[in-house]
């Protein structure tokens, strides 16, 4: 027990002899951790904040009859019940779904008869405006809640020459409809040239009541998350086509690839230049240690015990800077979550042991000087040989 | 007798020098890597994110409203205008062209498709009907300019996946999607037969490969350009063209409107290659046409490009950070393992400022080494990371040599001042005696 106090009493000299080693040792290894921590928490955050990012490009799964083919009011359709049967939240997060029907019918504007055929797609469902990403160029919101309400793509809206507050009327195989146009949208895609109305309008124009042509969804998730929806909801529908639009998805995944690359490379090599930092500073206090360890041999200090002594020291120290700097790091990640993606990074716990166990790890491999120690012959020490 | 000293402290202790100038060489190596990576990397990056597919589309400009539903357009072959394929090649000579990295043109046809191997006794004569997309693949485009260049639909939708291989130009080879692929039984090696109208026959279509995309052309055939004009009569003409170009992403002023815009602004605009600008610069040179910015794509892709750049020179600093830090400290340590030695000279007559420059001079001579150093293994690694992370090679730049230099200077210099100072304050007595 008493070689144990004394053993501490050894240690407390051995770190507070040297202020402005210590400082300068602590300052490398707090500096190392932080960004440690901080790269790391950024890692984990990039991800949630990519998928988030690829979200606002539209709807990533889409569900389509089984029966694939190529005649769209004829064709195969999908029971509009099933609309009801997705799931409304995943992972925590509300998914947007829309069911579509398209229907190849005639369109012109109010009080004209020049009719041309256009795309009129009905939607129904939560979250028009995530699957559909765009902009509202004109937009009366008062008219949105009309039953016969409708949106015009840029492009139909200047070929029928019509405004938001005008109306259009509709007609497809003698049945016929108007809607009122409360906004005009431009994605730079095929909706361009659609004229959106409610689900309702475009099932009485197709005579196709209850039915759908495909719904789209936008899920908020990582790649292989979604991938892991995708096959829960074909188990879940079995009488549809479930799949993925891979256009995104791939993109995501290389991107966060790079991006993960990149971090890990650079916390990789900050802990190298965090090691030589401090090994820097070890390698001084060997020099200086020496007419200590020849002492300590002299009265009988095994070679072991100055050994554990100097680990100790480095484990103490590692376990200091580790604990300051990397809680500084995952503050700095915040605010960096914020510079780079503009919403603030999420702070994980898990982040904070893994960057304390680096340094500390960090700091025992840079304790490599102190072997010199080991060798020390007392005798020459005491000579004033080098 | 000061040359002899700084060549003195080299020399006697090399082991020591050695450890202190690989730290520094180390330190600035990483310094050069992430330079020369981020340097490069921001030029790249988009060229990189690409794999987002076609940002513009461009249609006939006078045309009837397109029919298409999931990216198949049902007009039929009859109705809107076309344009001509043989002016694709004035792509390549706008003002941007370099920016202009793929195109491919489409035609799409309804045909009737019958295959021998979807054949069987329940079902003697699969007649089913599909459609038949032309494009490109592999495609050399005559330029302008006497130059040809390269190009296809891969390249404007890289997340189109063949097993199998692409058809070749000019011969009579199709890729059929996996969905229809499936549903009809039609596998890679099979022949395919075609018939869009009686003017135009059956054609015979040898399956070299099974497309899969995740949208609607996984139920289409996709065919050379030329075999779908020749089904639906309009010989050397498309409907739709995918571009895939390199851009700025948008800024404040990037959405003004042009129009509005004073004529210097508008140069500068022109003059930069934001989207709307190459669009422009497209509608001008393929007459008669519609050049959209297909949104989700232009902007996601802006967005990400811009967090990316972000992020890339936030690590960049941190790993300067980093290695300033281990120089400085490295050079610190220099400084104080050689107290009696300062104590010696100073006990011999050197007055501080002298002892000051021959350190300093000491410290200068091995952070131009080890910069050195430095450099050349930073070149390495930059190698090492840009291929393994980013998959291309920064080339190497003489400014960041230049760079790195002065950085080694300068912080080596920061670092050993501080120790410097209270070197010079050391009272030689106590030093000599060991204490």
């Amino acid at each position: 027990m008493g070689n144990f106090s004394m053993f501490w009493r050894i240690e407390r000299r051995l770190l507070t002899t040297n202020y402005g080693r210590l400082f300068v040792v602590l300052l490398a290894l707090g500096a190392g951790a932080a960004v440690t921590s901080a790269l790391l928490n950024l890692q984990i955050d990039a991800k949630k904040r990519l998928t988030t990012e690829f979200r606002a490009l539209g709807a990533n799964v889409i569900v389509a009859p089984q029966q694939a083919n190529d005649e769209v009011s004829a064709g195969a359709t999908l029971e509009e019940g099933l609309l009801a049967e997705l799931p409304s939240e995943y992972e925590g997060k509300r998914v947007p779904a829309v069911g579509f029907l398209y229907v190849i019918g005639e369109v012109a504007k109010a009080g004209t008869i020049h009719f041309e055929p256009a795309v009129i797609a009905g939607t129904e469902g939560q979250g028009l405006t995530e699957i559909r990403p765009g902009q509202r160029r004109e937009y009366l919101a008062n008219l949105e809640s009309d039953p016969d309400a409708c949106e015009a793509g840029v492009k139909a809206a200047s070929q029928f020459k019509v405004r938001a507050g005008d109306s259009l009327q509709l007609r497809n195989q003698g049945r016929e409809a108007s809607c009122k146009v409360f906004a005009v949208v431009a994605t730079g895609g095929a909706e361009d040239t659609q004229i959106f109305t409610k689900l309702k309008t475009a099932q009485a124009l197709a005579d196709l009541g209850g039915r759908l042509s495909l719904i789209q969804i936008s899920v908020n998730a990582t790649p292989d998350s979604v991938k892991t929806f995708l096959s829960s909801l074909s188990h879940r529908l079995p009488g549809a086509n479930v799949s993925g639009i891979k256009q995104f998805a791939e993109a995501e995944g290389r991107i966060y690839y790079r991006i993960s690359g990149l971090l890990s490379a650079t916390v990789l090599l900050v802990l190298f230049l965090t090691s030589l930092c401090v090994m820097a500073g070890m390698s001084n206090v060997a020099v200086e240690r020496k007419n200590d360890v020849g002492l300590m041999k002299a009265i009988g200090g095994s070679i072991r015990r100055v050994v554990r002594l100097f680990l100790t020291e480095a484990i103490v120290l590692g376990i200091g800077g580790g604990l300051i700097g990397s809680a500084v790091g995952i503050l700095v990640s915040i605010w960096l979550g914020k510079a780079v993606f503009g919403v603030a990074a999420q702070p994980r716990w898990i982040v904070y042991p893994v960057s304390v166990t680096l340094t500390v790890l960090v700091s025992i491999a840079s304790a490599f000087p102190l072997r010199r120690l080991a060798s020390v012959r007392p005798a020459s020490v005491f000579r004033g040989e080098e | 007798m000061f040359l002899r000293l700084v060549a003195d402290s080299f020399t006697r202790r090399p082991r020591r020098k050695i450890l202190s100038m690989a730290a520094l060489a180390m330190g600035m190596a990483v310094a050069t890597a992430a330079l020369s990576v981020s340097l490069d990397v921001g030029d790249r990056l988009a060229e990189e994110f690409r794999s987002l597919g076609a940002n513009l589309l461009v249609t006939p400009q006078a045309d009837s409203l397109p029919l298409e539903i999931g990216g198949v357009d049902y007009r039929p072959a009859n109705a809107g205008t076309y344009l001509p394929q043989a002016d694709l090649g004035k792509l390549k000579t706008i003002f941007w062209r370099f920016n202009i990295m793929a195109f491919a043109p489409i035609l799409e046809v309804p045909v009737q498709a019958w295959s021998p191997a979807s054949r069987n006794w329940s079902n003697p004569s699969a007649v089913e009907k599909a459609t038949l997309i032309g494009t490109w693949s592999e495609h050399t485009v005559p330029i302008p300019d006497g130059t040809t260049y390269v190009t296809g639909i891969e390249k404007t939708n890289p997340w189109w996946h063949v097993e199998g291989d692409w058809f070749a130009e000019g011969s009579e080879q199709c890729v059929i999607g996996a969905t229809f692929s499936k549903a009809s039984g039609i596998k890679a090696g099979d022949t395919l037969n075609v018939h869009a109208s009686d003017a135009t026959g059956w054609h015979a279509l040898k399956v070299v490969g099974i497309l899969s995309t995740g949208g609607p052309e996984d139920d289409a055939v996709i065919v050379p350009i030329a075999i779908a004009q020749q089904l639906a009569d309009k010989p050397g003409q498309y409907r739709r063209l995918y571009v895939s170009a390199l851009t700025k992403p948008e800024d404040a002023f990037a959405r003004k409107d042009p129009k509005s815009m004073t004529p210097a602004e508008f140069d500068k605009w022109y003059c930069t290659p934001y989207i709307s600008a190459i669009a422009l610069q497209i509608s001008e040179e393929l007459k008669g046409t519609d050049v959209r910015v297909i949104r989700r794509v232009a902007e996601g892709e802006g967005n990400v490009l811009t967090r990316v750049r972000t992020l890339l020179w936030l690590v960049t600093i941190a790993a300067l950070l980093a290695a300033a830090l281990a120089v400085g400290a490295s050079a610190a340590a220099s400084v104080i393992e050689r107290r009696t030695e300062i104590g010696l000279m100073k006990a011999l007559g050197a007055n501080s400022g002298l002892v000051g420059v021959l350190l300093a001079a000491e410290q200068l001579l091995l952070a131009f080494v080890g910069g050195g150093i430095g450099y050349a293994v930073g070149i390495l690694l930059a190698r090492v990371l840009g291929e393994r992370i980013f998959g291309f090679t920064p080339e190497p730049k003489l400014f960041v040599l230049l760079i790195i230099l002065g950085l080694a200077a300068v912080i080596t210099l920061l670092g050993s001042a501080f120790p410097l100072r209270q070197a010079s304050r050391y009272d030689p007595a106590p030093i000599l005696r060991g204490e």
